[in-house]
């Protein structure tokens, strides 16, 4: 599986570089400001662009921003956005055009080799992952409003999981239940939110995502940016 | 009218009517000039805003008198009086001290012209039906206070008048200031000695004649007060003087003027009152002319240096806004410093109880599974993994405390986006309504976000709100640089927060004011809260990508 990466701390960079070759990833490219990695995301066409959020030239969100402009260029392109902190703002621009492959995810989450590589992999076959950070922002949000609010506990945990782009198997596994028990609250979950039932796992938490940004309140850009 | 004068009717009538423009003039006077605040309800609020056309209730009614007689105009006076204070309190204003003094001249030439024997005319004089055993003393104590008031209304108006007098000055003198010498205080000499052979001890006590000896000692006697006057303030001294020679100098050429024209008419300078051999008319001409020439050279010395001394009502507002502003701006520092240090403890408080304990104990850990390695591997993979969960959290304590310093979406975004980020993580139906066109200073954007976040923080927890409307946008009513910007969060709660209470706002509010902004807060029981903030700042053209 071919990669880009971005990040422009050296240390971070060859960090990354050496776990994913570790891993078996092949690196097309590891690249440390934005301009350089626009070209490389653009040219190489990784099957994932894994890029930091804050890079040079302007030290803001220029990663960020060179990751969204190689997706306009390259519909689709899967992309792996790490950073330092989450923003369900930035969580949103990145989902905004509904093609899939997209994941946000704190840092730290490296540490933790095998979920990072497996988020890296679900991010490639066109998958949506979400950093649990995101998600529990996002759940605190509409905790308050009809009709999240008619969720059990439980129900709102496998959704929050199920925005974190995790398939039926892993909830199952996490939650310690039965698989068909995930199915069950999935099932309710649908219902009492009204979306139609997938078993494409994007679909799902695009589905999910898109009935959270059709509530009231979500959409931030209503004052016509 | 002369037996209506004559009556004790008519007598009464007249001391009641000077009786009550006296205490009007100096009850207007005092409440004009006093500094102490006055309602503008009140009668002292009301005298004050007429106050300046007030004045003109005397000169008004000694014109009258003096150009028709104390009868019949008297009214008419009045009203004429009264329409200039209802109209124009301004233009009335400025007319005063000029009509003030040109009584008081006219009130000493009177009195001169009684003692030349018109004593008909005389029952003119002011208000006063004619001398009685008080003679012309009267009129000339009430020349000398008009002409006292005259100057001093010239000279210490407050800005409407002062500004006429400025303006006036200015064009008349140019700009700049000359000091008035001892020198020019000399010239009170022949004031002096003018002043006392027309009103001195020879007209006031009625004493016959004073031949030349008498004369020269009186201006010798009163050139002495003058120095005196000299060495406790030359300024004013030579003001008396100028004023005493262009008053004297234009009396000798009425005098020239008059004489011929006027049968009897026998009064001169270079006589005494009642001298019987008067000198040729061309000598007046000549005196009233050096005199005249000497105090149009010294007026406008002696106008210049008081102008200087006069405070020019802009500067001194300038002045007060900038004294103010220097309060203002030593109160801000002191906040402002204090805040930042305040802060700076917090973030080494929280990087020494947070971050730096958390990689000490990671460190431990580390070394205690270095130790273990190759005894217990699996205790230390178990501390291995509790070293990778100490970093963790260590780094999201650095995530908090960065946050709590300068939020990350600030810095990338700017205020509007920061803002929008702020709005999603609020767990409230939150409407946004942003006009921004283009992007705020780095620290005041910083101030107006947690002023923000801090308003929002309180409807989530306090107000039992529903919806919570944020509304940023920026006015720039003084050109591009400058304007306002203006944040308002509204919530739907139960309202009743009060601002005084919370400790959140008060810094906010602290660190608003470092920028001159204000935060104001509005919660009637029952809602809706609104807070608001201004901070007076620039936008800066909108951040745009540079590739």
């Amino acid at each position: 599986m071919r990669v880009v990466i971005g990040e422009d701390l050296y240390l971070l960079r060859e960090g990354l570089v050496r776990l994913l070759t570790a891993h078996d990833f092949e690196i097309a490219a590891a690249v440390g400001t934005a301009p350089e990695l626009t070209a490389a995301l653009v040219e190489q066409r990784p099957d994932v662009g894994i890029v930091d959020v804050r890079m040079p030239p302007n030290n803001t969100d220029d990663g960020l921003r060179a990751a969204l402009r190689a997706r306009q260029q390259v519909p689709g392109l899967p992309v792996l956005v790490l950073s330092q902190y989450v923003e369900q703002l930035y969580a949103r621009e990145l989902l905004a055009d509904q093609a899939g492959g997209v994941g946000y995810l704190l840092k730290d989450r490296v540490f933790n080799d095998d979920q990072f590589t497996g988020a890296i992999r679900t991010v490639a076959a066109g998958g949506t992952v979400l950093d649990p950070e995101v998600v529990n922002k996002l759940m605190i949000r509409h905790s308050r409003t009809e009709p999240v609010a008619r969720l059990t506990a439980r129900e709102r945990e496998v959704l929050g999981l199920m925005a974190e782009g995790r398939t039926n198997v892993a909830i199952a596994q996490r939650l310690f239940v039965t698989e068909k028990a995930v199915s069950k609250h999935a099932a309710s979950i649908f219902a009492k939110l009204d979306l139609a039932p997938s078993d494409d796992d994007n679909r799902r938490v695009l589905a999910v995502l898109a009935y959270l940004e059709s509530l009231p309140g979500w959409n931030p850009y209503r004052d016509g940016r | 009218m002369a037996d209506a004068r004559g009556s004790g009717q008519y007598e009464v009538m007249l001391f009641a009517l000077v009786l009550l423009l006296t205490i009007v003039f100096i009850a207007s006077i005092l409440a004009w000039a006093g500094n102490g605040p006055a309602r503008p309800d009140g009668l002292r609020g009301w005298i004050r805003a007429r106050g300046p056309g007030l004045l003109l209730l005397p000169v008004a009614m000694s014109a009258a008198v003096m150009a028709g007689g104390a009868h019949g105009l008297i009214p008419a006076e009045l009203g004429i009086a009264f329409l200039l204070i209802v109209l124009g309190p301004k233009l009335a204003a400025k007319l005063v001290p000029f009509g003030v003094f040109g009584l008081a001249i006219f009130g000493v030439m009177l009195a001169n012209m009684y003692h030349g024997g018109f004593t008909n005319r005389v029952q003119y004089l002011f208000v006063h039906a004619g001398p009685g055993i008080w003679g012309t003393r009267p009129v000339l104590a009430e020349a000398v206070v008009l002409f006292v008031v005259g100057l001093w209304l010239l000279l210490r108006l407050d800005a409407r008048g002062a500004g006429l007098v400025r303006a006036l000055g200015a064009r008349w003198l140019g700009s700049g200031r000359r000091g008035v010498s001892g020198a020019h205080a000399l010239l009170l000499i022949p004031v002096v000695g003018l002043v006392m052979q027309l009103l001195g001890p020879g007209n006031w006590f009625g004493i016959q004649s004073i031949d030349g000896l008498d004369a020269a000692l009186i201006d010798l006697a009163m050139a002495m007060a003058a120095l005196v006057l000299i060495f406790r303030s030359r300024a004013w001294a030579a003001t008396v003087a100028a004023a005493g020679l262009l008053v004297l100098g234009t009396y000798g050429w009425l005098i020239a003027a008059f004489w011929p024209a006027v049968p009897g008419f026998s009064y001169a300078f270079s006589d005494l009152a009642n001298s019987s051999t008067p000198s040729p008319l061309w000598t007046d001409a000549l005196e009233g002319s050096v005199l005249l020439a000497l105090g149009l050279w010294l007026a406008p010395r002696v106008t210049r240096h008081h102008l200087a001394d006069l405070p020019d009502p802009e500067l001194a507002a300038r002045a007060r806004q900038l004294a103010q502003r220097v309060q203002t701006l030593t109160k801000t520092r002191h906040e402002a410093v204090d805040t930042a240090a305040a802060e700076l403890r917090r973030i080494e408080r929280d990087l020494h109880d947070g971050a730096q304990a958390r990689l000490v104990a990671l460190g431990m850990s580390l070394r205690a599974a270095e130790r273990m390695f190759a005894s217990n591997p699996e205790a230390a993979l178990a501390l291995v993994t509790e070293a990778k969960e100490t970093s963790s959290r260590a780094l999201a304590d650095l995530r908090d405390l960065v946050r709590g310093i300068y939020p990350p979406v600030l810095a990338d975004r700017g205020l509007a986006d920061a803002v929008r980020a702020l709005a999603l993580d609020t767990p409230l139906h939150t409407e946004l309504d942003i006009d921004l066109p283009g992007e705020v200073e780095r620290p005041v954007g910083a101030a107006v976000y947690f002023a923000i976040a801090e308003a929002l923080t309180n409807a989530v927890r306090h107000s039992g709100a529903r919806i919570v409307r944020v509304h940023l946008s920026h006015s720039g009513p003084g050109g591009p640089g400058t304007g306002t910007l203006r944040a308002e969060v509204t919530d739907d709660g139960a309202g009743g927060a009060d601002p005084g209470r919370g400790t959140g706002l008060a810094g906010v509010e602290r660190r608003l004011s470092t920028f001159d902004g204000i935060l104001a807060v509005s919660s009637p029981p029952g809602g809706p809260t609104i807070v608001v903030i201004e901070v007076p700042c620039a936008l800066s053209s909108a951040k745009t990508s540079i590739y």
